[in-house]
C-alpha cells in the first residue's frame, strides 16, 4: 500500500469515526481486514488491546500500530496525520461559527443542556471503566486514596499518575515477592 | 510563548491519560484551572462539539481548545503535540511487542492505571456537578439522561441530542 493511499484511508476513517471507541476496531477491522486483506483479524484484536493499554488516544494508538506495521516510521505519521485530517477542520470549522451564535438565547439554552450531557457521559464513563476493571481490595485502596489526594490536595492529574503508580508498583512487587517466597 | 505553553500541556495529556476519549477531561479541566485559556463552561461546550464532530473526542477536544487559546496556529499544535508521545511510544512498543505486555513492571501500572482513571474522571465529575447541584431542572436533566441508559451507555451524540433539546424545552417553559 503507497503510503498516499494509506493517507487517504485514513481520512475516509476519520471522516467516518463517529461516537467514541466503540466503532475503532470494527471500522478498522472492515477496512484492513476484509477489504484490503493486509492484516489478520488476529492481529486487529492484539493492536486494539495494545493501543488501549498505551497512553493516549486509543484511536490514534490503533491507527500508528497499523501505519507503523504497513509502512513502518514513515507509516506511522501518515496514519497519525490521516486520521485527525477530517476532525481538525470540522473542529476549526464548528468552533469558528461557534463562538458567533453563543450570543443567542436559544443556542445558549441547548448549549446549557448539553453540558448536562457531558456531566452524564463523564460518570457513565465511570461506571464503564468501574465495570471493566477487576475492583479487588488493591483496586478500592488506590482509588480512594488517589480520589482523595485530588479533592484535598488540588494536585495535578500527572502528580497523581506519578505518584500511585509508584505505589501501585510497589505495592504489586510486595505482592509477588511474597507469592514467591 | 502560548504556543510552547500549549505543546507543552498538550504534550503531557498525550503522555498521560489513559483509558480512551474522556480520559483526556481531568487534564483539559486542569488546565482550565491553572491559566486562563477558556472558562468551566466553555470547558463543557468544547467536549460536546468534541463529542458530535466526527474522530476521536479526546483529540477534537485538543484541536478545540488550541483554536480558543491561539486560533489555527494553536488547535494545530494542541493536536500535534498531543500525538507525538503516543507516535514514539507505538514505534518502541511495536519493535519490542510481546515483551512489552509481558513485562511485570508494565502489567502492574496498566493495573494501577485503572483505579487512578476513575478517581481522575470522578473529581472531575465532582467539580462540575457541584456548582449545578442546586439547580433542580439541571438535575432532573442529569437524572432522565441516567436513568435513560440504566442498562447500557449509548452513543454520546444520543446524550447531546436529548440534553440540548431538553435545554431549549426548559427555557420555553420558563420564559
Amino acid at each position: 500500500m503507497s503510503l498516499l493511499k494509506l493517507f487517504l484511508v485514513y481520512v475516509k476513517i476519520g471522516a467516518i469515526l463517529l461516537g467514541g471507541g466503540y466503532v475503532i476496531l470494527p471500522i478498522m477491522t472492515s477496512e484492513f481486514v476484509d477489504k484490503r486483506k493486509l492484516l489478520t483479524t488476529e492481529e486487529m484484536t492484539d493492536y486494539f488491546a495494545l493501543a488501549q493499554s498505551l497512553p493516549g488516544i486509543i484511536a490514534a494508538n490503533m491507527s500508528m500500530f497499523i501505519g507503523y506495521k504497513l509502512r513502518g516510521k514513515s507509516g506511522a505519521v501518515i496514519a497519525m496525520l490521516g486520521i485527525i485530517f477530517v476532525p481538525f477542520w470540522a473542529i476549526v470549522l464548528l468552533g469558528t461559527i461557534l463562538g458567533s451564535l453563543v450570543s443567542n438565547n436559544y443556542v445558549q439554552a441547548v448549549l446549557w443542556g448539553v453540558g448536562i450531557a457531558v456531566i452524564a457521559l463523564i460518570m457513565l464513563t465511570i461506571r464503564e471503566l468501574w465495570q471493566n476493571s477487576q475492583r479487588n481490595r488493591f483496586f478500592y485502596f488506590i482509588f480512594l486514596t488517589s480520589l482523595l489526594t485530588l479533592l484535598f490536595f488540588k494536585l495535578s492529574p500527572v502528580a497523581v499518575i506519578f505518584i500511585y503508580t509508584a505505589v501501585g508498583i510497589l505495592f504489586k512487587y510486595i505482592q509477588k515477592r511474597r507469592m514467591d517466597k | 510563548m502560548i504556543y510552547l505553553l500549549l505543546i507543552f500541556e498538550f504534550f503531557k495529556i498525550g503522555l498521560f491519560s489513559f483509558g480512551g476519549g474522556y480520559a483526556t477531561i481531568p487534564f483539559l479541566y486542569h488546565i482550565s484551572q491553572q491559566y486562563n485559556w477558556y472558562s468551566l463552561n466553555e470547558l463543557t461546550q468544547m467536549i460536546a462539539v468534541a463529542s458530535i464532530t466526527p474522530g476521536p473526542v479526546g483529540i477534537n477536544a485538543a484541536t478545540y481548545a488550541g483554536l480558543k487559546t491561539a486560533g489555527i496556529t494553536g488547535s494545530l499544535a494542541a493536536t500535534i503535540s498531543e500525538m507525538i508521545p503516543s507516535l514514539i511510544l507505538v514505534i518502541i512498543v511495536s519493535k519490542l511487542l510481546k515483551k512489552f505486555s509481558d513485562n511485570f513492571y508494565v502489567k502492574s501500572a496498566i493495573e494501577t492505571l485503572k483505579p487512578i482513571s476513575c478517581a481522575l474522571l470522578t473529581s472531575v465529575a465532582i467539580g462540575l456537578l457541584s456548582p449545578q447541584i442546586s439547580d433542580i431542572k439541571a438535575m432532573l436533566i442529569l437524572a432522565i439522561l441516567l436513568l435513560l441508559s440504566w442498562k447500557s451507555k449509548k452513543d454520546p451524540i444520543f446524550y447531546m441530542l436529548i440534553a440540548g433539546v431538553m435545554g431549549v424545552a426548559v427555557k420555553l417553559i420558563t420564559q
